[in-house]
């Protein structure tokens, strides 16, 4: 297996600059929403023939085991191409916490299918009236001869309509003293009779997340992830793993990305008063470069993430939400303009990076709620 | 040298400059320091060469113990957080890298020898106007004289000049940009002192007709031009670590007042508004320590010049801000008392300020990243 950190930093970047370039279909560059599993497939394939679909992952595992520097220049790369997001749970969340929290029968059955691109995943986490207060859900989960039998609806499951398996939190122990006990972490096939699904509309006017329902779904017992009533443990390391992949400075890259191209277009660099704001998110976006590099490492090293790797995610999508506004600030009357502007022989969908940096503050746990965290388990406030 | 001495010098530097922020709340010297305006304390300085750290980065060859930046960064951040007003990052950074690039004549041997050994302590004088803190603009001449040359001109924000014996100048002459030893007592040559705001002060050099022989010639043209800018780089780097030190204790005390002070029956860090206001502060405090270390490793590997400028003011900029900001909300997190001279969170903010007004400010050092990164690579070569 290639040893991708082997060459120089410079080596790598040529040459995922020339295969995003190359590869990457022409027709999905800069898609100002996700893609779709059966616009995406092709490429996913293609990456994973290339050994390039999971560059975070350990090579023993078939991921890249990219160092802090590598893993960078991959996601700049990919951006720079304008290489669309593909239903990426199974890549970000998935493995990382199979390999972490499973054992060695789920390791060896579902990792090599996300590799290969036989299953995508989505995550059974939020529900109607369990959010930001998450260890509050009410999905249960009840041992019936060789499964658990689940019951119960979750929200906000982004892409459940493209994918083939879920993994859900659900409580196992009314009982439990405290609400995050009981709780139980399963794997679910997406095809077992019982579950059901309505997509809803987004602020953009695209069907990316769903609401699920769970009406007696059967899961064998073998999909329960480490022990039962113990699965906060399991969920909150898997949050780790999210903060993780949405504090990557990758999605406010794309918005940067538009940004250089509209300010290029409209002369704006002459100007220095954007160019004073325009340098000010250019280095937070750097900076954030330099900060994630240590958690990479950590990750690499196979570490949990602690809680301060919240920053992380509070820096890059506030980073991202600035970005995005100063984008449709920097296209003046264009900033209102809903689709793609053609500037020249460019074309820039202005709003796009605002409507999808908005999310970004309040899934995986809210700003607020990831500040809260740092409060009390880093800084070690009082409550 | 080999990783793993190299690791062991890190750590035994990072242990002793521990001992040294650990041993001393400096704090009553700091304040004792900054009434009387006596912002070098000859002891104190001696006690800094006694633990090697002036010649930290000094060749071997002078005295030093020839390491690297990453080192200095050490001292620098260990210094900014004790407050230690001794011109540290002046003398034995700046200075010193500038001296280690000058031509090997005897006055660099013995300038650099005696630096390391805390006798000498000359600083650098080469900047002349507000944001110019490249020393581009240079109206300093000397004039061809009788085998060496005469120097008229003003240089000023030279930090360190109070304790100076005397100045690395630049100044131009008809074959370029010269680089020259001048002793503070040399004739034509007087020192201006104008105060800072936590009792240091910036030199105002002036120059008349100062004669200096062929022997005080360090470094002529390009040399010169490329000693100084790596110098002035480093130097803001390490300024940046002496920033770091300072945040990262005001923001210690900011937590510690929040965990205790009690107001409404609860301890005031109790309340979201100042722990998210707390955690954003930290936040940026992080940021500035990780992008610093990355910027240190990248530039103790030798780095192209426009790759350099572009890492030292991207650390820069960020830790300038962060200190600045921190310091600042520490103010306003212990309250009345904060705003009080005995509360010691003035210090901080006040140390914050000079440290990051001079060598550039965070505008400045963003106006240079903006110009750089627009250049296309190519064009720099030049």
């Amino acid at each position: 297996m290639t040893d991708w950190n082997a060459g120089s930093d410079e080596e790598f970047r040529a040459e995922a600059r020339r295969f995003f370039e190359n590869e990457f279909p022409a027709e999905f560059k800069f898609l100002p929403r996700r893609m779709r599993w059966s616009e995406c497939r092709g490429w996913y394939l293609k990456l994973s023939q290339k050994g390039w679909i999971a560059p975070n992952w350990p090579r023993e595992y078939g991921g890249m085991g990219l160092s802090p520097s590598k893993l960078l220049i991959y996601f700049e790369e990919t951006e720079r191409a304008g290489v669309g997001r593909m239903p990426d749970q199974g890549i970000t969340m998935v493995g990382p916490t199979l390999i972490r929290f499973g054992n060695d029968a789920q390791r060896a059955h579902y990792l090599p299918k996300i590799i290969a691109g036989d299953a995508t995943w989505c995550q059974g986490y939020s529900e109607p009236n369990a959010g930001s207060d998450l260890a509050s859900l009410r999905t249960e989960a009840v041992p019936e001869g060789n499964d658990y039998v689940i019951n119960g609806s979750k929200i906000w499951t982004s892409m459940a309509h493209d994918a083939t398996n879920i993994y859900v939190l659900a409580r196992t122990d009314k009982q439990a003293k405290k609400k995050q006990e009981g709780i139980s972490f399963f794997l679910v096939d997406m095809k077992t009779p019982g579950i059901t699904l309505r997509t809803i509309r987004n602020i953009a006017g695209h069907e990316e997340f769903c609401q699920v329902f769970f009406d007696n779904v059967r899961t064998p017992k073998e999909n329960l992830v480490g022990e039962l009533h113990q699965g906060w443990t399991i969920a909150k390391g898997l949050l780790g793993f999210e903060r993780l992949n949405i504090g990557s400075p990758r999605r406010p890259l794309q918005a940067l990305e538009k940004l250089e191209s509209l300010a290029q277009a409209r002369g704006l660099l002459a100007d220095p008063a954007f160019v004073e704001r325009f340098t000010r998110l250019k280095l937070d976006l750097a900076d954030l470069g330099s900060l994630y590099g240590r958690y990479v490492d950590k990750a690499r090293r196979g570490e949990a993430m602690g809680p301060d790797v919240s920053m992380l995610k509070v820096w890059s999508m506030d980073t991202y939400q600035r970005l995005s506004e100063l984008l449709m600030d920097a296209a003046g009357e264009y900033g209102a303009v809903e689709g793609e502007i053609a500037y020249g022989d460019t074309n820039i969908d202005v709003l796009s990076p605002f409507y999808n940096s908005r999310p970004g503050t309040i899934y995986g746990g809210s700003n607020e709620i990831q500040r809260n965290i740092l409060a009390k388990y880093v800084l070690n406030l009082p409550s | 040298m080999t990783i793993d001495e190299d690791n062991t010098h890190s750590a035994m530097l990072a242990q002793s400059v521990g001992d040294y922020v650990q041993r001393g709340s400096d704090l009553p010297r700091v304040r004792a320091l900054a009434q009387t305006r006596a912002e070098f304390d000859r002891s104190q300085w001696r006690q800094l060469a006694e633990l090697g750290w002036l010649g930290v980065l000094v060749p071997e060859s002078c005295g030093g113990l020839g390491l690297g930046l990453g080192e200095a960064a050490i001292v620098a951040e260990g210094l900014g957080r004790a407050l230690t007003p001794e011109p540290y990052t002046a003398v034995a950074v700046l200075a010193a890298r500038v001296l280690e690039h000058a031509a090997a004549t005897t006055l660099r041997e013995e300038l650099l020898t005696g630096l390391v050994a805390g006798d000498r302590i000359p600083v650098l004088a080469w900047q002349e106007q507000a944001d110019d803190f490249a020393g581009q603009q240079i109206a300093a001449t000397a004039t061809p004289f009788e085998g060496g040359y005469r120097v008229s001109g003003q240089k000023k924000f030279v930090i360190g000049a109070s304790a100076a014996d005397g100045y690395l100048v630049t100044a131009q002459a008809a074959d370029g940009l010269q680089l020259l030893w001048v002793p503070r007592d040399a004739q034509g040559c007087s020192t201006g002192l104008q105060p800072l705001a936590d009792g240091r002060s910036y030199g105002e050099i002036t120059f008349k007709d100062v004669t200096v022989s062929r022997e005080q010639v360090l470094a002529s043209g390009g040399a010169a031009r490329a000693a100084l800018d790596r110098a002035l780089d480093h130097a803001a780097a390490a300024a940046s670590a002496e920033l770091v030190g300072v945040m990262k204790r005001a923001n210690e005390m900011s937590l510690e007042y929040m965990k205790t002070r009690v107001q409404f029956g609860k301890a005031i860090g109790s309340f979201q508004a100042l722990q998210h206001r707390a955690v954003d502060l930290y936040i940026q405090q992080e940021l500035a320590d990780a992008v610093l270390r990355e910027v240190i490793g990248q530039l103790d590997d030798a780095l192209p010049d426009r790759e350099r400028a572009l890492a030292v003011s991207r650390a820069r900029s960020r830790c300038a801000d962060a200190a600045l900001a921190i310091t600042r909300a520490a103010i306003q997190f212990h309250g009345a008392i904060g705003f009080t001279e005995d509360c010691d969170v003035g210090l901080y903010v006040k140390r914050a300020m000079t440290v990051s007004a001079w060598l550039g400010n965070a505008r400045a050092h963003r106006a240079r990243y903006a110009r750089l990164s627009a250049q296309p690579q190519h064009k720099e070569a030049a």
